[in-house]
């Protein structure tokens, strides 16, 4: 049995469904991220987990005990569930010091005076904060109330600590270097966490496992290089990342690869090669998804027959370390990186190719 | 492209510090500080010239001296008034910060059933008169002619009476439940704009309930509960209607009762109740002082992350209570008293008890149709100078709000500070006490004796309400509204005419109507400018509540209930349900 | 208006300075733009770019130096001139959308041409042709507080360009929108301006806003030019050590210079007793033996685990972070990590014995 278990929960809004029967396994010391776009039901679940969202329907346990059971009638307030959780807007409390924020979760279990301080002080040293034990909390930036509000989730050792997007109202370069620290803290504590946001980024550097949700259903769960190269549909493909999506027509299955046709130009059929489309049967419509990094562009007629599409430049896009090309070809748009600068003119003829093992055959 | 390094060693001819001075929006705004300080400054100076001037025993004559002072803490009324004040506003600070904080609670926080329908009427006493407040619950509960009390006798029996409000707990009962609404809109404005999350976050840490609230919720709008109570404590103790109504007659008097005696009739001594508004003008400057100075800038503002709905709390079966109380808190702050005022306005004479075959429109007929012959001029004429006092009033002071509004936040001349500052000054001084100065100010110029000083005293002591509302708003619309205008090619005063005062206007108008509510019902200013012939609506109640009988007062009473309660309506049509929350 | 001085510039600002105080926060710079061209000024907040903007705009009043637009002086100091903002006819698009909340979207453009007292069809016309080529077809009628951000930003730009104004001023616009909705509108702004023509000035302090939509970037730093050039000159050959840090990321180390010729040469950088002698390009004015910093992109690094046979040094895999298309790694050299840009199926792990290699064309010696 899973540390943390979630079974068919469901959370209405009034007629709108934001959670529609959702199933999840967190296993102890795992850090799982639900990603996806806002209003797809990631901070409904977490809300749940936590206790502050009576669910419609389902089931949550922690450690085997049912915190949320609609079958059995079980729910247990928050503060029963010994959990923690670090809000998008750091709520941390301005009326107290830093320290009597941090202290606030161990005075509400009676802990002794003298452990009180130690562990509060241990926690604060956690994130960097000691030295401002005594600072309000009104005194602090961004990134420091986001670290007191970490330390206070941690300091009482809770069973699992629950992140709603804490590094959204954060600057870029502050977010970044707060995502390294994040995973570094979460790995030194060893603590369960289940960690909520929309930026695919931060989902991909921190998490052992990624759960992708889309309106309150969950499209793949998988680990983070899984989900960047075999996304299981469109969907995660052009969230994670960005991805040329191509609609075609499968023809058959050679080895682990799948043969597609796609419409160009002149309205000649193109046949690719690329990975997956194992559950797709001949005739059947099929999305071929392409990174824009994994097509390469030519300026001559490439010496391959494989995997060779020509089309005419669109528009292009410096963006300093690449260079981004918009390509027409017959119907479709195809984006491509290119890693070095050239001076290209729209309605420009290219050909582009694709290595078979950098496409992916997706079945809708 | 032209380029080429900076050359840093620039010379430059800064521009002297003088001339920096003397540009169109500088001198525009000293001027406009210049004219505000006269107005705001003279009335206090002359307050505190004429404090140190001592009447000698001829009544003719005038020396320098603190002997008016000394009056004060050796004469035994007066300084027994002084000791009423400070009891009744204490009380009553503490009764209306309880009726406010609870029922805010109960509004923004929990599941109490209707409550949407029911916060309206939560806010009505503030529109309308504490003085006909007084009359109603003299009216209802004095021991002998009062309603309940005689229901009580014959009802259960009792002998005597059941509730006696003619008294200092009668004076701290009425001012309570009308200034309510003051502690009430700070709190529930703190509490709705507060982030859930600090509260979730005390949850998810292992709090509950209980614990979350006094640890986390109480704490965060304790500023906003300390700023209602201070403006409760200074406007009970400027208060002049009630303990007029319910303490005077009985022997208990209060500073203002006391002031108000110095201005005006037989024993009136300028100097004495000058140095008496200077006592009460002192210590509620203070209290205004701390609570602007260093209560307000601690509120603590809460960021918002996600827009989740406010935390509702479950009462269970207790939101029946909740709802009770505050359906409670509504009858005796405004149905009861008014339709106790209408009863007794509907008879001939007023004994105690209703007597279904007496009642007559007599009362109205008197005190609304000012063609006919006996018709009581004090009271027509009251309604007449209030409604062209409270419209030109409203419409002068909201001027001066824009123009003063825009100096302070656009201009950022060099008068701009002043002029806020002198916005907050009239703030801190009750109406009796700014009065007390313009009497003494301009007793021996033409004004006097006219209408005009009593717009003077209306205007200077209320026009910041106007400024404050025009202010909020301005501080909301982005400059860039106006520059960009500029940027399309408008001049300053198109800029002015077709964004500024457009984008203002609902504030405009909001601030309009409620300095029009004040002026209407305004009464201790009116009570010590007034003359014969320039009676205000309020000193009319007040004159028919000295000289004639209880139902002609409560029909005017009545009356201008009913001009109030429409305002209120309108009011919040145009300003929408937030506009009040401070 | 369409007098451009000998030097080609249709806009030109001289030895502009401006005081807040006592603080110079524009310290006497100087630009020219050309006609139909999209100039940014790029810098972090307090650089001065927005005071300069504003000082064209003339919502602000320069303390000493000269704008000129077209064969207008709107700005003098010397001469005593100053023309106000609403003689310049100028577009701007702030930062806040500054859309005004009483009027619909169509009132809102309309509002340049009614001040201007132009005739009701030709009003009508332009501002429809203005909404068309913004893309708010749909909400032309709607109230501006109905829009969404981007929007909002849209009737802003197309309140700016339905005059025709001979510039047009941009104040950090795209900053207030989501990332996403930010990327997006880069590229439209670039092609609406390009459409429209009108010289424009783009304040912002997002580098990758400025690479994707400028002709020409000048980048500033307390109150001064620190370079100016088109994206790819700006990326690929900064001049110093501010704009290589300022613009991307850069592995920056001190060195000093061993050789030089031409623009290429030799820096050589050292942690303890490994040194590192990197060929590179030369910023303008390195000459030999100059102190100068080494600057390379994560992306022009080689990390390989066998000895390759150009310069290389030696280091251990600290930290991978894995990003979809690539790996951000750190390979520590004495004091110094190196940010590397590595594939993800070349497979790197922490604490693997790694050789960081230099591509000799995209490794520069700047000015400190």
């Amino acid at each position: 049995m899973a540390f943390l278990e979630i079974n068919k929960l469901v959370k209405k809004f009034g007629q709108e469904v934001a959670v529609a029967g959702i199933d999840l396994a967190v296993e102890k010391g795992e850090f799982v991220t639900l990603l996806g776009p806002s209003g797809c039901g990631k901070t409904t679940t977490l809300r749940c987990i936590a206790g502050l969202e009576h669910p419609d329907n389902g089931e949550i346990r922690i450690e085997g005990e049912p915190v949320t059971s609609t079958e059995q009638d079980i729910f247990l307030t928050p503060e029963d569930r010994n959990l923690g959780m670090v809000f998008q807007s750091y709520a941390v409390w301005p009326h107290m010091t830093v320290f009597d924020n941090v202290a606030f979760g161990l005075k509400i279990r009676r802990t002794g005076r003298a452990e009180t301080k130690e562990k509060t002080t241990k926690a604060l040293e956690l994130v960097g904060l000691a030295h401002l034990a005594d600072r309000y909390a009104t005194k602090l930036s961004g990134g420091q109330r986001q670290r007191v509000a970490l330390a206070r989730a941690i300091v009482y050792g809770p069973r699992v600590i629950l992140f709603d997007e804490p590094l959204s109202n954060l600057d870029a370069k502050l977010r970044e270097q707060m995502r390294i620290e994040l995973v570094r803290l979460q790995h030194e504590v060893g603590i369960t966490s289940v960690y909520v946001t929309h930026d695919q980024t931060e989902a991909l550097v921190m998490s052992d496992r990624v759960v992708v949700m889309d309106k309150g259903v969950i499209q793949q769960i998988d680990d983070p290089e899984t989900i960047y190269a075999r996304p299981a549909n469109a969907f995660v493909a052009n969230f994670i990342g960005v991805a040329n999506l191509l609609e075609g027509k499968f023809l058959s299955h050679e080895g682990k690869f799948a043969d597609i046709e796609i419409r160009t130009g002149n309205g000649a059929p193109l046949r690719l090669r690329a990975l997956g489309g194992e559950s797709a049967s001949p005739g059947q419509k099929v999305i071929l998804s392409l990174r824009p990094e994994d097509v390469h562009l030519h300026l001559q007629p490439p010496g391959q027959t494989l995997n060779v599409l020509e089309g005419a430049i669109i528009d292009t896009v410096y963006q300093g370390n690449f260079l981004d090309c918009q390509v027409q070809v017959g119907p479709h748009e195809v984006g491509v990186q290119m890693d070095h600068f050239e001076q290209l003119s729209p309605g420009q003829k290219v050909y582009m190719t694709f290595e078979p093992d950098h496409g992916l055959c997706l079945t809708e | 492209m032209t380029t080429e390094a900076a050359p840093s060693d620039i010379q430059v001819i800064r521009p002297s510090k003088w001339r920096g001075i003397f540009t169109q929006e500088t001198i525009a705004t000293s001027v406009a500080s210049f004219i505000v300080a006269i107005a705001v400054i003279l009335p206090l100076m002359a307050l505190v010239v004429n404090s140190f001037l001592v009447l000698d025993d001829m009544g003719f004559d005038t020396e320098w001296g603190l002997a008016n002072y000394s009056e004060i803490f050796k004469g035994r009324i007066i300084r027994k008034a002084f000791l009423n004040t400070l009891f009744i506003s204490s009380m009553c600070t503490v009764l209306a910060t309880f009726f406010g904080v609870s029922l805010a609670w109960i509004n923004a926080r929990t599941n109490c059933p209707w409550r949407e329908k029911l916060e309206p009427f939560n806010l009505v006493p503030f529109f309308l008169s504490p003085f006909v407040g007084a009359i109603a619950w003299h009216n209802l509960a004095s021991p002998k002619v009062g309603l309940l009390n005689n229901w009580a006798r014959s009802l259960f029996g009792i002998q005597g009476h059941l509730f006696n409000v003619d008294n200092i707990f009668g004076i701290i009962w009425v001012t309570g439940i009308f200034f309510t609404p003051l502690v009430y809109l700070f709190v529930i404005g703190s509490l709705r704009r507060m982030d859930p999350s600090l509260e979730d976050s005390a949850r998810t840490t292992g709090a509950g309930l209980w614990r979350t609230t006094m640890s986390v919720t109480l704490p965060l709008v304790t500023p906003a509960i300390l700023s209602g109570a201070i403006i409760v404590f200074v406007t009970s103790a400027g208060e002049f209607g009630v303990p007029f109504k319910l303490g005077s007659p009985y022997g208990y008097e209060t500073l203002t009762t006391q002031i108000f005696t110095k201005a005006v009739g037989d024993d009136a001594n300028h100097y004495l109740g000058a140095a008496m508004s200077m006592i009460l003008g002192v210590i509620t400057g203070l209290f205004i002082w701390i609570q602007q100075r260093i209560i307000a800038p601690r509120a603590y503002t809460t960021v918002t992350g996600k827009g989740f709905r406010p935390n509702v709390i479950d009462l269970g079966r207790w939101k029946w209570a909740a709802f009770a109380y505050n359906l409670g808190y509504v009858f005796v702050a405004v149905a009861l008293p008014i339709l106790c005022l209408v009863i007794v306005s509907l008879h001939p004479v007023w004994q105690g008890r209703v007597i279904p075959n007496d009642l007559t429109s007599i009362n109205y007929q008197k005190v609304l149709f000012f063609w006919s012959p006996n018709s009581i001029s004090a009271a027509t004429n009251g309604i007449k100078n209030s409604f062209i006092l409270a419209s030109i009033g409203a419409s002068i002071a909201m001027l001066l709000a824009i123009v003063i509004s825009y100096m302070i936040h656009r201009t950022k001349g060099f008068g701009s500070r002043i002029l806020d500052f002198l916005c907050v000054v009239p703030i801190g001084f009750p109406g009796i006490v700014l009065a007390m100065g313009v009497l003494v100010t301009y007793i021996k110029t033409p004004i006097y004796a006219t209408l005009w000083i009593l717009l003077l005293g209306y205007i200077t002591r209320f026009f910041p309400y106007g400024q404050r509302n025009i202010s909020s708003i301005m501080l909301a619309v982005s400059e860039e509204l106006d520059q960009s205008s500029r940027m399309a090619g408008a001049t300053w005063v198109t800029t002015l005419r077709r964004i500024t005062i457009p984008l203002l206007k609902p504030g405009i108008f909001a601030g309009w109507v409620l300095l029009f509510v004040i002026f209407l019902r305004e009464l201790s200013i009116s009570i010590i400018l007034y003359t014969a012939g320039t009676e205000t609506l309020s000193v009319g109640v007040y004159y028919l509540s000295n000289f004639e009988n209880e139902p002609l007062t409560a029909a005017l009473s009545v009356a201008q209930t009913v001009v109030l309660l429409l305002c209120v309506v309108i009011f919040r049509k145009v300003a929408g349900k937030e506009a009040l929350t401070a | 208006m369409n007098a451009e001085t000998a030097n080609g510039s249709y806009l030109e600002v001289a030895n502009l300075v401006k005081y807040f105080g006592d603080d110079r926060a524009v310290d006497g710079i100087s630009f020219g733009v050309p006609q139909g061209k999209f100039l940014t000024l790029l810098g972090p907040s307090g650089c001065g770019k927005t005071t300069t903007l504003m000082c064209i705009a003339g919502l602000h009043k320069p303390d000493a130096g000269d704008i000129r637009i077209g064969s207008n002086a709107v700005a003098s100091v010397s001469r005593g001139e100053f023309m106000p903002p609403e003689k310049r006819d100028i577009g701007m698009v702030f930062q806040s959308y500054a859309i005004w909340p009483h009027m619909t979207v169509s009132q809102n453009v309309a509002y340049p041409l009614e001040i201007r007292k132009l005739d009701r069809s030709e009003i009508d016309d332009r501002v429809r042709e203005a909404i068309r080529l913004v893309g708010l077809e749909d909400m032309a009628e709607k109230g501006a507080t109905q829009l969404s951000g981007g929007q909002q930003q849209r009737a802003a730009l197309a309140r700016a360009i339905v005059s025709h104004p001979c510039l047009l001023l941009f104040d950090e616009p795209l900053s207030n929108l989501d990332l996403k909705l930010r990327e997006r509108m880069r590229v439209e702004l670039k092609r609406i301006q390009h459409e429209v023509g009108i010289t424009s000035i783009y304040v912002t302090h997002d580098q990758a806003e400025a690479l994707v939509m400028s002709d020409d970037i000048i980048v500033m730093s307390k109150g001064r030019i620190e370079q100016t050039g088109g994206p790819h000159a700006i990326y690929a050959r900064p001049t110093n050590r501010y704009v290589s840090n300022f613009i991307g990321i850069a592995n920056l180390l001190e060195g000093r210079v061993t050789r030089a010729g031409g623009d290429r040469g030799e820096i050589e950088v050292a942690q303890g007793e490994s040194r590192l002698l990197a060929p590179c390009l030369l910023a303008e004015g390195l000459a030999e033996g100059d102190a100068a910093v080494l600057s390379v992109r994560p992306e022009n690094i080689e990390a390989v685990k066998s000895k390759p046979s150009g310069p290389a040094v030696e280091g251990e895999v600290v930290q991978t972070v894995f990003l979809g298309n690539w790996l951000d790694c750190r390979v520590r050299w004495g004091e110094f990590e190196w940010k590397v840009q590595a594939h993800p199926r070349e497979g790197l792990r922490t604490g693997d014995k790694v050789y960081v290699c230099l591509d000799p064309d995209h490794t520069l010696a700047v000015r400190p």
